[in-house]
């Protein structure tokens, strides 16, 4: 209910905020010849329903939208449905990746400075995860580029695989998983080298804010009573910070992975413009800046779509790490 | 002698402590040192930058030297001159817009938890329906919409910025009205305003205080990525995500683009800094838990 709810507010707002512009689509879909013909516009227009009032247009949005229909992009000339689902795999296994890698690290990282709290590694900790926070991804892409491709030629340059590499055939979309699955091993390898390094440059920023969240987290579950007699049991250390305080230190630490999805989306259009990766990050800054009206909606309803779809995993794990919240 | 300066380091070491614990953080101090030579350095370009940062020179591409520190870009311009002008656009946009969000979202934050019901109901649901969009994303459909350009550029900052502010004053108005103190004072009759002014304000006001710090460091980040996209700054405006645009084209000259992505780094890390520090200072439970409610 919630989700049909939101769905529609975010529908309502891209579209009022995309629709309501001074810029017209058809000047920057038609190009300088075609816009100044006043019947080229007008037929424009009609194509894309955008001679109706705008609330007709909404209801004929929403319309479609109920049998899955995002509508056709206006300058891939393809439904909006046809161009996400072509490009979403490519995101995911970026996204994926680079959240799998922030939360590794950061997690790691945070309860370790936690546990040397005020000491010279927890302040190093400090300047390190704050530094992740603090540089802009793009400039961190270049950076990244140009040392260890340029430089060093360590991992191949732009895209999802060499220009000389086949996709492997498809079944998720995913190179890794796909190319695992049909037992091309040379793909998987080249598919892994051209992921790490956007992966990690995505992933900085989440893992400098999962460090610090978690530092927090753990600090505060480290003044309970219960921690102290675990150590005065003689657990072993390792015992008491898994057993006792993680779990317990986990759901604030839940509600930030959730949230930072968003900082995932904001990254894969700075990232995916960098490493030419054919996600839906370059589509969106694509669509956005050919004014593309059904192709940002359609964007910007799926990504809010699996936003909230996250979240709501999120909820039911807190479920699975406290007992009270199950029963409550 | 020696007496004397036993002394004054006595009295140097009382100061020193009389000092709130937060600001004694070695790195409370980096962060101050930064953001204040930063804001010299916005004041003061047109004086301290050894060239006009869109003067062209004949020396193209020149790597740094002692005659150009940060060397030359494409067109030969001085980038060390162009690094310092790109505060005078940052900063005080950053300032702008951060306090433009936070009068839009401290207002309608403090209405949702002053009043609660309806009014409550509808800003959170915005917040939320803002929320659920990556910032970029909204962000690049507003540019797009209005026409690339800085100006256009803040606006979608603050429209995306808003509502994380909002929230947080929601919870904290909120959580001190429901307190018993507040309570006590309407059974003694003191009138509404008087609560407002004397009891949530200063309750409010700490945590505001860093998450402008906070805000401030993301506003510059999200204003540069823009640029950076071309949606914000343009050519040849000396503004920081734009020069790293630039950069990107020319690879082999790295430091057209590397100056202008430290001075980010640095000003935004002085920021984050200090707001880091200052959450400690304050309740550090209040930020997090009105920001996960």
């Amino acid at each position: 209910m919630a989700l049909v709810f939101l769905c529609l507010g975010v529908s309502v707002m891209a579209f009022v905020l995309t629709h309501i512009v001074p810029n017209d689509p058809a000047v920057a879909n038609l190009g300088d010849r075609a816009s100044s013909d006043p019947v080229a516009v007008r037929l424009y227009r009609e194509h894309f329903g955008l001679d109706k009032p705008l609330p007709v247009q909404y209801v004929v949005y929403l319309g479609n939208l109920l049998h899955g229909d995002l509508g056709e992009s206006e300058q891939s000339r393809r439904a909006v449905r046809t161009d996400l689902a072509e490009y979403i795999p490519a995101t995911a296994e970026l996204a994926i990746t680079s959240m799998v890698l922030a939360c590794l690290l950061g997690i790691t990282l945070g309860v370790i400075a936690a546990l040397r709290r005020n000491r010279l590694t927890d302040q190093v900790l400090r300047v390190v995860s704050l530094g992740g926070m603090s540089t802009p991804q793009f400039w961190l892409a270049l950076v990244a580029l140009y040392v260890f491709f340029y430089q060093l030629s360590w991992v191949p340059g732009s895209g999802r695989l060499d220009a000389a590499v086949l996709p492997p055939p498809h079944l998720t979309g995913l190179f890794t998983i796909d190319s695992l699955a049909a037992g091309q091993f040379d793909v998987f390898v080249n598919s892994v080298q051209h992921l790490i390094l956007p992966a990690c440059v995505l992933a900085a920023f989440n893992m400098g804010l999962f460090t610090r969240f978690t530092r927090s987290a753990v600090l505060e579950v480290l003044e309970n009573d219960y921690v102290r007699t675990a150590r005065a049991k003689g657990l072993p250390e390792l015992t008491v910070v898994f057993r006792h305080v993680l779990r317990a230190a986990s759901p604030p630490i839940l509600t930030v992975v959730g949230l930072a999805f968003g900082n995932v989306m904001t990254g894969t259009v700075l990232v995916e413009n960098i490493f030419s990766w054919p996600g839906i990050g370059q589509y969106s800054y694509r669509s956005a800046t050919a004014l593309d009206l059904p192709a940002i909606v359609g964007v910007m309803l799926f990504v809010a779509i699996v936003y909230i779809l996250v979240n709501m995993v999120v909820d039911i794990l807190y479920g699975v790490v406290d007992p009270r919240i199950r029963l409550a | 002698m020696s007496a004397a300066v036993i002394n004054s380091n006595n009295r140097l070491s009382t100061a020193w402590r009389r000092i709130p614990g937060a600001w004694r953080q070695p790195l409370t101090v980096v962060g101050l040192v930064l953001a204040a030579s930063w804001l010299v350095v916005a004041l003061l370009a047109p004086w301290i930058s050894p060239q006009d940062p869109l003067a062209q020179g004949p020396a193209l591409y020149q790597a740094p030297s002692a005659a150009h520190l940060l060397g030359t870009d494409e067109l030969g311009r001085d980038v060390f001159s162009r690094v310092l002008w790109g505060a005078r656009i940052s900063i005080p946009l950053a300032m702008l817009l951060v306090s433009l969000a936070f009068t839009i979202g401290g207002t309608l934050g403090g209405l949702a938890g002053y009043l609660g019901g309806w009014v409550d109901e509808v800003v959170m649901r915005g917040a939320d329906f803002v929320f659920a969009v990556p910032t970029i994303l909204l962000a690049m459909a507003v540019v797009a919409a209005l026409g690339p350009g800085l100006f256009h550029a803040v606006l979608a900052v603050v429209l995306v910025s808003w509502p994380g502010i909002a929230r947080v004053v929601r919870g904290l108005v909120r959580t001190t009205m429901e307190s018993e103190y507040v309570a006590v004072g309407r059974l003694l009759g003191s009138p509404t305003h008087r609560a407002l002014t004397v009891d949530v304000l200063p309750n409010v006001a700490g945590p505001v205080i860093v998450l402008a710090a906070l805000e401030i460091g993301n506003a510059i980040l999200l204003l540069s990525a823009l640029s950076f996209l071309g949606l914000g700054a343009r050519p040849p405006d000396a503004e920081w995500g734009s020069m790293v645009s630039t950069g990107a084209q020319h690879f082999e000259a790295w430091w057209i683009g590397v100056f202008p992505g430290v001075a980010i780094v640095s000003i935004v890390l002085a920021f984050n800094f200090l707001g880091d520090s200052l959450r400690d200072a304050f309740d550090p439970k209040a930020i997090i838990k009105a920001r996960g409610a």
